[in-house]
């Protein structure tokens, strides 16, 4: 992972620099100076990054996702490897127009840790949120070093992307221990298997159909077109779809280099067919099902695409799931 | 052979999923149709939880094609969908849309809709679920119903449901409910009746049982022990516009307003917790509310409680506004009631000596729908004279429309050196704590009839408790030989001073909206 520091520019966009010891007192400034703005607060949303080429688009994406769910954001770049250690904070409201009058915001503030190490990063995250309220965290690093017990113990919910992991094996390997930790009771999101939603429900929608619903049983092989780097997502649609039908089909994986992060699904066998695509710049999906001379077509809305969309959907979707938990042990058997 | 599942569906929603189905709206080429029931059904798609292989079909007397029908739905979708339009989705949605003309009373449209909806069926290579939508005037339920039954079309086929949903108003009174119910039960079982009222599909609503059953602070007090009393109120700032005057003559603040949308938050305020969630449990808890409201009855008792009024000229936000009677298509010499306002008695356990205040008018200075819970005052309090404590109960606001939230009014102690005490507000603001706009009820509505969860809708044995009340007001003012007077209020005002009397007899007012 790159040390660099971020350019000057993008610290600029982080708001206003103030010495961590002064961040509440220069929040409260901020409301002090005009009373037309409304503080609001859900949750604590966490960015944790060791990557500074991504500041600025985390810091896009913050003010994105506050404008749907008010809360107290934290962006944390860490880079454990520069020296000497250094710490600097900014503060900044994210406002959004509210009935044409008042204006709402949420609160951010920003992280760099120079040599930032796992009690640095926690102490942190810890001293500044919002009191009483959940903890969501985007662990955007590898779950290494400074992802360690003390820490997501206290986390409430964790949002990781599967497909950006380098080593998805080594990392799957570490979610699952963590997971399996006495002291950890976090939800866990991954973005990767967010991706497939909009498939899924489109796949449901295809074997609605009478005709073809008969013939599950029929049914040989899977196969997905999608981008490169998002095997995973792949990876976790072809186990969630065994998993439904209680089998193993003959899985082929298709790569490309441009379009959605999923971009078709092709479940088949002899006489029965499901069809799922979506095609590129598209925001609906095609859905085509023919079973023998039936054949029936659909047009379904796609999900959403960019990463900001899919933090904020999964902030929309209060309450957790098993059903991932429960597939992580196949998506990690198929990594080997 | 036992119907096989779909493996996929299960697991992807948190809600139940609505299987393939048949809407028929009956009378779909009215107000209700274009405004609501199609961009509802439009914002279902765009959100993807359309049933798949959905069709919706307009019934109505007037000659129309399919295309036709399409296009003057489009054009009312444009305007009315709450996330817009798209061309590309309303394409593929529109495709899902025909109509059927016919007479309601003839019984060959009937078996022609019979054909067209098995059609649907045959095309789908499966039968579908059917949800037949009343949405004509309310005379002409009974017919639709009756030939409903003739055509065969009442019962599902191959296993699956047909269900009806009627829009309000259902009945006019007592009678009228118990014979509209009587037709019904005779094509539908209660199971497979769903009586519509949108003010059970607001968000605000429905979360008044989140409010008191998932919060451990507020259900311990939510008795006669804490609780000095609560006022709901329904203000309108407008009057008779669009030619509206014609219907509401006939009906009236009390049986418009009061029997079904504010009887609805009534409940959800004072039921007691149900055992669980599904729909019988949540409308047996309503119901035995309804049926322990004291009755009034007699002009006396209605006189004493009940205030009736008419606005005269005035004027709201700066505009002149004519008086009721000079109200387009209202009678001149007109007895109906514009604004209401009662004080109702809850005769259990937990609601004894709480009265309830419901107030509902047209021509008031805004629009605003709220429920206030006004908590006693303490024994003692050592901070302050009476004076500096008057109208300073902690008061719990839940707003149901517009800016839809909850607030709470607690006392805080002034900065300074003196003891002062003074009135803050804990406020929530739903639009903005959550940034994404709440769903339209009737696509919440919608859904919910379609999957089978008929837990926002009124029962039976609730509309009737509740026309039973009404009745006996109506009756006293308008059958009784010494009726309680019409009062008058201006237009622009809070409503006659005899309502203010009312609260004020008791050593209350009304809350400042």
């Amino acid at each position: 992972m790159p040390s660099t520091l971020p350019s000057d520019s993008d610290l600029g966009r982080l708001g206003l620099e103030t010495p961590i010891a002064r961040i509440d007192r220069a929040l409260k400034e901020i409301w002090n100076d005009d009373e037309a703005k409304t503080r609001a607060s859900l949750i604590n949303l966490a960015i944790y990054t060791e990557d500074s080429a991504i500041l600025a688009a985390d810091n896009d994406l913050l003010a994105h996702v506050a404008a749907e769910h008010a809360c107290r954001a934290l962006l944390i770049l860490a880079l454990p490897e520069a020296r000497p250690p250094r710490a600097r904070a900014w503060i900044q409201a994210l406002c959004r127009p509210y009935q044409g009058k008042q204006i709402v915001c949420s609160e951010q503030l920003s992280f760099v840790l120079e040599g930032g190490d796992a009690a640095q990063v926690q102490n942190i995250v810890f001293a500044h949120l919002d009191s009483d309220l959940p903890l969501v965290v985007w662990w955007q690093a590898d779950l290494t070093q400074n992802f360690e017990e003390r820490f997501y113990s206290r986390i409430d919910t964790l949002i990781i992307d599967s497909s950006r992991w380098t080593n998805p094996a080594k990392q799957f390997d570490a979610l699952l221990a963590a997971m399996n930790a006495e002291t950890a009771g976090f939800d866990v999101r991954d973005l990767a298997w967010t991706r497939s939603h909009f498939m899924r429900t489109a796949l449901a929608s295809c074997f609605q159909d009478a005709a073809a619903l008969q013939n599950l049983a029929r049914l040989e092989t899977i196969r997905i077109t999608h981008l490169k780097g998002q095997r995973t997502a792949a990876l976790l649609l072809a186990v969630w779809i065994n998993q439904r039908l209680k089998t193993m089909l003959q899985l082929e994986l298709i790569e490309k280099d441009s379009g959605p992060a999923l971009q078709s699904l092709v479940i088949e066998g002899e006489g029965v067919r499901g069809e799922v695509r979506r095609d590129c710049d598209s925001s609906f999906i095609n859905v085509c099902t023919s079973c023998g001379q039936h054949e029936h077509k659909d047009l379904l809305p796609a999900d959403v695409d960019s990463d900001a969309e899919l933090v904020s959907e999964q902030l929309s979707r209060f309450h957790g799931s098993t059903l991932y938990s429960t597939m992580l042990p196949f998506v990690r058997g198929m990594l080997n | 052979m036992p119907e096989q599942e779909n493996p996929f569906q299960e697991t992807l929603l948190s809600r139940h999923r609505a299987e393939p189905c048949t809407v028929v709206i009956f009378g779909a080429t009215g107000d209700l149709t274009n405004r609501k029931l199609i961009p509802a059904f439009y914002n279902i798609a765009a959100a993807g939880d359309l049933p798949p292989q959905f069709k919706v079909v307009g019934f109505a007397r007037r000659e129309k094609t399919d295309e036709g029908f399409r296009s003057e739905l489009e054009t009312g979708n444009r305007k009315n969908s709450r996330q817009g339009h798209s061309d590309e989705l309303w394409g593929s949605f529109a495709q899902c849309i025909h109509y059927h003309r016919s007479e309601f009373e003839d019984p060959a449209g009937y078996v022609q809709l019979k054909l067209l909806l098995d059609k649907f069926d045959q095309e789908r290579g499966a039968p579908a679920n059917r949800l037949f939508y009343l949405a004509s005037a309310p005379e002409a339920f009974k017919p639709i119903l009756e030939m409903i039954r003739a055509a065969g079309l009442s019962e599902g086929v191959g296993g699956k449901w047909a269900r009806v949903v009627c829009e309000k108003p259902f009945g006019k009174d007592l009678a009228t409910a118990r014979g509209l119910n009587a037709v019904v039960a005779e094509t539908f079982e209660e199971k497979d009746t769903y009586r519509i009222d949108h003010y059970l599909g607001k968000e605000t609503a429905q979360n008044i049982m989140v409010l008191r059953f998932a919060n451990s602070i507020f259900e311990p007090n939510w008795n006669s022990r804490y609780i000095d009393h609560v006022q709901i109120t329904c203000a309108e700032n407008l009057g008779m516009e669009g030619g509206r005057g014609g219907y509401y003559d006939t009906a009236g603040a009390l049986r418009d307003m009061v029997q079904n949308h504010l009887f609805q938050l009534l409940t959800l305020v004072a039921m007691e917790p149900p055992t669980d969630l599904s729909a019988d449990s949540v409308r047996d808890e309503k119901v035995k509310v309804i049926r322990a409201l004291r009755p009034l009855i007699g002009p006396e008792a209605v006189g004493k409680n009940v205030i009736r009024a008419q606005y005269t000229a005035g004027s709201v936000d700066g505009v002149s506004r004519v008086g009721y009677r000079q109200e387009d298509r209202v009678n001149p010499e007109s007895k109906t009631e514009p604004y209401v306002a009662l004080r109702i008695m809850i005769d259990t356990w937990r609601w004894q000596g709480v009265p309830f205040y419901i107030r509902v008018g047209k021509q008031l200075p805004k629009k605003a729908t709220e429920i206030s819970v006004h908590f006693k005052k303490p024994p003692q309090v050592p901070f302050a004279t009476s004076d500096l404590l008057k109208n300073s109960e902690n008061t719990l606001v839940i707003r149901i429309q517009p800016d839809e939230g909850i607030a709470l009014r607690i006392l805080c102690k002034q900065p300074g050196q003196a003891m002062n005490v003074q009135q803050v507000k804990m406020d929530f603001r739903y639009s903005s704590s959550f940034g994404k706009a709440s769903p339209e009820a009737y696509e919440r509505l919608l859904l919910d009839a379609m999957a089978g969860d008929a837990t926002l809708f009124a029962r039976r044995d609730e509309v009737e408790h509740a026309w039973k009340f009404i009745d006996e007001i109506e009756h006293a003012w308008h059958k009784s030989a010494t009726p309680p007077p019409m009062h008058e209020y201006p237009a622009g005002s809070w409503g006659p001073k005899e309502a203010d009397d009312l609260l004020r007899a008791d050593g209350r007012e009304w809350r400042l909206l």
